[in-house]
């Protein structure tokens, strides 16, 4: 029995087999997102596990395929392990080292991947809202956020340029950061980023921010860098035997 | 001199390595088009069309170099011809770039997934050959192509990650766009573990790398085009 899962689990099949039912999942998946909305419209504006509490477990019919997908992945994730244990094991000589650890550094990377979106799927926050100009907002574990000014620059034909907004952020009643937010360029303090989204100015200078504290921003990072440092260096060694 | 394009690079027919001729047109374009807008064209399925356009000519030559004219001629030569004149139909976006895409991520996030559909382009050419000649050099052309397609195509979405996270504090989205961009990584990612499952390696395996590529080509312009997303393309 032990043998059996044993082979199972160490199978190229079952990696293939995985596969395919993951891009299967995410079809049915990218099919069902559109044509559901009002069930996916929120997934992305809070942490992962709440949508999954509040919305998807109570619509199974739209959202089984986001369940199989996830179990698929767990799967995969064993696999993967169980593979990779099996490659490392033996004797190593110095020839064939890169060629055999560079798969395995790639498949860390991708399980690093995955546990960076399971803790940012289950742990940490996500904010999202339109701030004014001038106007200070409560911020979890003790903080606050005051967004003292907003920038826009044009050209002469009117294109937006570039924009930004003064910020100074608040912890226990003590300011403790301050800096300027713009796209692509948030405000960092501990672990929590504050993104500015973009403006608007229907009813006067306002910034759409976003405030998350993702605890798996660090192992996806990590991750990425495993899989490309992998995949390159056996892409290297590969390319002049084929 | 865009439509000029259209005449240079069908020269290829004749002789593969004239693409070279319109390989240096369309460079001129991409620069001139880069210093008036002070931007990459890279906006659009105009810009883009064009990009893969170019993309799918520079490793045609690459993997053609020593080729004479062939069946993969005529095979890649349309291909190109088709994303050029859809590139000529399509709107094209003037400007300079939003502020959101103003950052060298953007840049490598899109460059990065163009070549790397511009290699799974040719691996589908590839598999074509193998099918019509049974050829064992064209799957192993094929499985390069792919291998290095797929390496390119992880980066392109990693810097797409880091980008997101820059812009949105989240690299990554639930939305359908980013959903196919996965199917396409995954169905890659099947692709090279299925060719080392013994037995499956042959036309099994081949005709993977050709539907993998229609894949590609309904995340790029597909997706895009029916669905709503974060993504334009």
């Amino acid at each position: 029995m032990l043998n059996t899962m044993k082979n199972f689990f160490l199978s190229l099949k079952t990696t293939v087999w995985t596969l395919f039912a993951l891009v299967c999942f995410f079809f049915i998946g990218a099919y069902m997102m559109p044509a559901h909305r009002e069930v996916f419209l929120s997934m992305n504006d809070q942490i992962l596990l709440r949508w999954v509490d509040n919305t998807a477990s109570g619509n199974l019919r739209h959202t089984w395929w986001f369940f199989a997908a996830f179990a698929a992945l767990v799967l995969l994730t064993i696999n993967t392990l169980v593979c990779s244990l099996q490659a490392v094991k033996g004797k190593w000589s110095r020839a064939d080292f890169l060629l055999r650890i560079s798969p395995q550094i790639v498949h860390i990377g991708f399980l690093f991947i995955l546990l960076a979106h399971l803790l940012g799927a289950g742990w940490g926050y996500k904010l999202s809202g339109m701030m004014p100009e001038g106007a200070y907002a409560p911020l979890p574990e003790n903080r606050a956020l005051h967004l003292q000014k907003i920038h826009v620059t044009t050209d002469a034909r009117g294109y937006v340029l570039d924009w930004s907004a003064e910020a100074a952020l608040f912890e226990n009643n003590t300011p403790v950061k301050t800096g300027t937010l713009g796209p692509n360029k948030p405000l960092l303090y501990k672990g929590v980023g504050i993104h500015l989204k973009s403006l608007n100015f229907d009813r006067g200078p306002a910034a759409l921010l976003v405030i998350a504290r993702d605890p798996g921003v660090v192992w996806a990072f990590a991750g990425g860098v495993l899989f490309m440092l992998g995949s390159v260096t056996l892409l290297a060694l590969k390319w002049k035997k084929v | 001199m865009e439509i000029l394009l259209l005449i240079l690079y069908p020269l290829a027919l004749y002789r593969p390595r004239l693409i070279l001729l319109a390989l240096a047109l369309h460079s001129v374009v991409i620069v001139s088009t880069a210093m008036r807008f002070g931007r990459i064209p890279l906006i659009g399925l105009h810009d883009t069309l064009g990009f893969l356009a170019f993309s799918i000519g520079t490793v045609y030559i690459i993997a053609g170099w020593n080729r004479k004219r062939d069946h993969f001629s005529f095979l890649t030569i349309p291909l190109i011809l088709l994303f050029l004149a859809g590139s000529l139909v399509s709107p094209s976006m003037e400007g300079p770039l939003p502020p959101v895409l103003k950052t060298i991520w953007f840049e490598l996030h899109v460059i990065l997934s163009f070549v790397s559909y511009a290699l799974f382009a040719v691996g589908a050419i590839f598999g074509v050959l193998f099918l019509l000649r049974g050829e064992q050099a064209d799957e192993s052309s094929q499985y390069q192509s792919l291998l290095l397609g797929y390496v390119l195509f992880s980066v392109a979405m990693i810097f797409g990650g880091i980008w997101a996270f820059l812009a949105w504090g989240t690299y990554w989205l639930w939305t359908p766009k980013e959903l196919w961009t996965t199917i396409v990584w995954f169905f890659y990612s099947l692709y090279l573990h299925a060719r080392l499952v013994r037995g499956w390696a042959g036309p099994k395996v081949v005709w993977m790398g050709i539907i993998g590529f229609a894949i590609v080509l309904f995340t790029y312009v597909g997706v895009g085009l029916l669905m709503k997303s974060s993504h334009e393309f």
